[in-house]
């Protein structure tokens, strides 16, 4: 096992390398850079541009501004500064680190809370209209893109007379410290990220959960257990949906890395203070340094995800050995 | 020095007074201006978090938002005619030569953390900051007139001195530039032992608020990464309203952090955002809403500022019968003809711009009207045009044929990320294909639209330049090689900074080429106005490219708030934020 864990941690080193240097290649594809969008600005002239290209090390060749960065990484843990920020790219990530923890977290919960009931009861009353009524949302939240149904949202609470249609915080509670007022005040705005984001998964995993199920309910083992004259709960619960549960361990591992680009329109629309609108603004102004470390974070997520939900089926289901 | 400039223009436009003397806002009341009490806080959106606090540091519209409302400079614009009046110089005199310029400051103002403000301040933020090559968003290039640096000399406590290599009446707009607090920066530069870069990261927004100060009618009190600013009325400020109220009246000013425009439509109208910038394709909506008594108002206005769009023909083009044909005059006056203003207006701005003028907006003291010269929509005309100019379909193809050459088709490179220029592009291509001339058309990113006309790719490109009050700031764009006259690139100088090509020039281009030359040394005000008068003339004649049409300024504005009056974005010096008050 420890052989195992060990293994997995040393390989995602130079995986990690080689996504660096894709990533790399890919910004620096892109055309025109971090420059460009100022060349239209009446203030700055091209004696400008030229300086703040030799600033950013813009000038030297795209090699070289890799293999500084990465040298700042291995030796001193730096992953570069922020062109447009002037400040060191992981202190702007920190900053916004915490909501995008927490926001991503709460809708993950919320889509497994209520996904993985609804999958079961769905598969196990096959023909009922509650079922049907559930498949049929479910149809719709996998159909619907999260942005619109967060701007139906807005809409919607607007009509109402509402005015909670945006961030985390009503105005006058942003820069308060915490209270009970503030609070409610943010379960009063969480909703509608929770199900916009929220939705999508919540169908999906209420799909997969469903077919899981009834794949095994049809399996040998169920019928024996059934036939021992096992109560019908303990077949289900003990047997049944523990096995199927087991490639769902593995959608949350891979959900990891949705935690900062899965929700970029949608935090966009809902103007929240997550890590997603700062990845699209980076990229769009082509600030490479603040690209290549949301990327390589992302990635390194994705890696930790499935080392996780490796662990977690290993420890969910005996028939995996890592001996 | 040309005799024409020797006239004596020196003016001083305040009597200077020896004591602090609050400057009065008084005269507005043509655009609704009336006394407003104390109080009440007042939220606006702002398109992303701020990069920095540094205004020199960044390049950011978001800070230049802000920092708008928390500094001042030494001059700013009248509110209604944008003439240039005092703010923190109460007077100032230029010599007859138009080359020096003495600025009496305005006593008793003070720094928000409550430090004096005076010369030392001034000679400080233009020598070490403005001045400064390395600092990011300085101005460094402006300040270098007649290939000498401008030079700044404190006289004393209250006055400065500011000399020029040559005569330059547009150098009093410079002076709106935002001056800095000496005691708080002199460390980040040069004069304070650090390296000229520093500047770039004074100020960082995780650093220590109570530092950035300013002697603006607002000081930074809070921000929230991602979702707010606010700022806290600065009580010491130097303004007063008619009655001799301090301003600005507000207590708060306060800035909610929403990216998109949409989400700030709905922020809107959940209340949460007191006045917002709307376009026309949002107008509709809003209006109807406003006619059933929606507690707002939408505000039309026609502000200076704003940029028209126009249709530019690359006089470079690589076909060589393409270039033959767009740096004709012949031909792009026949082409004039088809581009339909109106519909565009109609339908694409939902009626909300107004025909163009030159590159110079009406709301602008150097303003005429040239419309005469501009063609009504007549693709009858335009055809007849072409076909006197040689351009016949004869081939049978329904496409016009360049004598000797191909046939008379082009791309049309245009913004796909946008509202107007889509439908523009299609408008356009629509109404040349009726009189036989191909337009295929070619989307990019609207952000890479300059940098392609730059580049000289394209053959025809639409593309819109933000106008100005004084012709003068905007000659890199419309004078014949300078660095933003993109249609013919040919004309622009071997090095950046080096003598335009004049060679390449027309002689319609040679004679706009005088005239903005010679309009940015010549101190006479009526000279001058009259030299940019013919500049207008040659330029609505000649066209080097056809303006489209110059879109209205629409917001929308809480019935809450009195003495709302419209400002596009952030033009350092016009700042009528602190004449809003809470009803």
């Amino acid at each position: 096992m420890l052989v195992f864990l060990v293994r997995r941690v040393l390989t995602m080193i130079p995986t990690l390398f080689l996504i660096s240097i894709v990533c790399f290649v890919l910004i620096k594809l892109q055309p025109g850079d971090y420059i460009t969008q100022f060349l239209d600005d009446p203030r700055i002239g091209p004696e400008t541009i030229a300086a703040i290209t030799r600033q950013l090390g813009l000038d030297q060749p795209a090699y070289v501004q890799y293999l500084k960065w990465l040298g700042g990484v291995v030796t001193e843990g730096d992953f570069g500064f922020s062109f447009l920020n002037n400040r060191p790219v992981a202190s702007l990530i920190y900053e916004r680190l915490g909501w995008t923890v927490a926001v991503a977290g709460l809708t993950i919960v919320f889509s497994w809370l209520i996904a993985i009931p609804l999958g079961i009861y769905t598969a196990l009353n096959r023909y009922g209209w509650a079922a049907n009524i559930a498949n049929f949302i479910g149809y719709i939240g996998l159909a619907t893109p999260d942005f619109l149904v967060a701007l139906l949202l807005i809409s919607l609470t607007l009509n109402m007379g509402g005015t909670n249609v945006g961030g985390l915080f009503s105005p006058q509670y942003i820069d308060q410290p915490w209270s009970l007022a503030k609070f409610w005040d943010m379960l009063g705005h969480l909703w509608i990220p929770l199900i916009a984001i929220g939705l999508e998964g919540v169908a999906g995993l209420m799909r997969q959960m469903r077919a899981n199920l009834l794949d095994v309910l049809n399996q040998d083992y169920v019928r024996t257990a059934r036939s021992k004259g096992l109560r019908e709960r303990t077949v289900i619960w003990r047997h049944a949906v523990r096995n199927a549960i087991n490639p769902l361990i593995t959608t949350a591992g891979l959900s990891l890395p949705q935690l900062i680009s899965g929700t970029i329109i949608v935090s966009i629309i809902l103007n929240l203070p997550t890590i997603g609108p700062f990845l699209y603004d980076s990229l769009l102004n082509k600030d490479q340094y603040v690209v290549m470390t949301l990327l390589m974070f992302s990635s390194l997520l994705l890696m930790v995800g499935n080392l996780l939900a490796d662990l977690a089926l290993a420890w969910t289901d005996p028939r995996i050995r890592f001996e | 020095m040309k005799k024409g400039a020797m006239l004596v223009t020196a003016t001083l436009l305040l009597a200077g007074a020896a004591y602090a003397a609050p400057k009065k806002v008084d005269g507005y009341a043509s655009l609704g201006v009336v006394a407003g009490k104390p109080g009440g806080t007042y939220t606006l959106a702002l398109g992303d978090s701020p990069q920095s606090f540094m205004y020199y540091g960044v390049i950011d519209s978001n800070l230049q938002t802000l920092a708008q409302q928390m500094f001042d400079g030494l001059v700013e614009y009248n509110y209604k005619t944008y003439r240039i009046e005092p703010a923190l110089a109460e007077s100032w005199t230029v010599s007859s030569d138009g080359k020096v310029y003495t600025f009496k400051l305005r006593q008793g103002v003070k720094w928000h953390d409550g430090e004096e403000f005076t010369a030392d301040d001034v000679v400080f933020t233009f020598e070490q900051i403005v001045m400064n090559p390395e600092a990011r968003a300085g101005d460094a290039a402006n300040f270098e007139i007649g290939g000498k640096k401008v030079q700044f000399d404190k006289v004393d406590k209250y006055t400065v001195r500011v000399t020029l290599a040559k005569a330059a009446p547009a150098f009093l707009q410079q002076m709106r530039t935002f001056i800095m607090p000496r005691h708080k920066l002199a460390k980040f530069t040069p004069a304070g032992g650090g390296k000229p870069a520093d500047i770039n990261s004074a100020w960082p927004t995780n650093g220590n608020l109570k530092d950035v100060v300013g002697t603006g009618p607002f000081k930074l009190a809070s921000y929230s990464t991602g979702q707010k600013v606010s700022l806290v009325k600065n009580p010491d400020y130097w303004k007063v309203d008619a009655k001799g109220t301090k301003l600005p009246y507000l207590d708060r000013l306060e800035f909610l952090i929403i990216r998109d425009p949409q989400a700030q439509v709905a922020q809107f109208l959940a209340k949460n955002l007191d006045a917002i910038n709307i376009n026309g394709a949002q107008f509709p909506d809003l209006k109807q809403k406003e006619v059933a008594g929606a507690p707002f108002k939408v505000v039309r206005s026609e502000a200076l500022f704003g940029s028209p769009p126009h249709l530019a023909f690359n006089f470079d083009a690589k076909d060589p019968g393409l270039k033959k044909a767009f740096s004709s005059v012949a031909f792009r006056q026949a082409m004039q003809k088809a581009v339909n203003r109106e519909r565009i207006i109609e339908t694409v701005y939902n009626g909300l711009a107004t025909l163009p003028g030159t590159p110079m907006p009406p709301t602008s003291s150097f303003y005429i009207n040239t419309q005469k010269y501009m063609d009504k929509f007549d693709l009858k005309a335009a055809g007849e045009a072409l076909d006197k100019l040689g351009y016949k379909d004869t081939n049978g193809n329904g496409v016009r044929n360049i004598p000797g050459g191909g046939e008379l088709e082009f791309a049309l490179t245009y913004g796909t990320d946008s509202s107007v220029w889509p439908p523009i592009a299609t408008i356009i291509q629509d109404d040349f294909k009726k009189i036989g001339v191909k337009v295929n058309l070619k989307g990019i990113q609207s952000s890479t639209l300059l940098s392609t006309g730059l580049s000289g790719n394209f053959e025809a490109l639409l593309l819109a330049f933000g106008d100005q009050p004084d012709p003068e700031l905007r000659k890199p764009i419309w004078q014949p090689g300078g660095a933003l006259y993109y249609w013919h690139r040919s004309t622009q100088p071997e090095k950046p900074g080096g003598e335009p090509n004049k060679k390449a020039m027309a002689t319609w281009e040679r004679q706009v080429y005088d005239l903005l030359e010679k309009g940015s040394t010549t101190v006479d005000a009526a000279k001058r106005k009259a030299l940019y008068n013919q500049w207008q003339v040659a330029n609505a004649k000649n066209l080097p490219v056809i303006m489209i049409a110059k879109p209205a300024n629409i917001a929308a504005v809480s019935n809450e708030y009195g003495n709302f009056i419209y400002t596009l974005g952030v033009i350092p010096g016009y700042n009528p934020v602190p004449l809003i008050y809470k009803k």
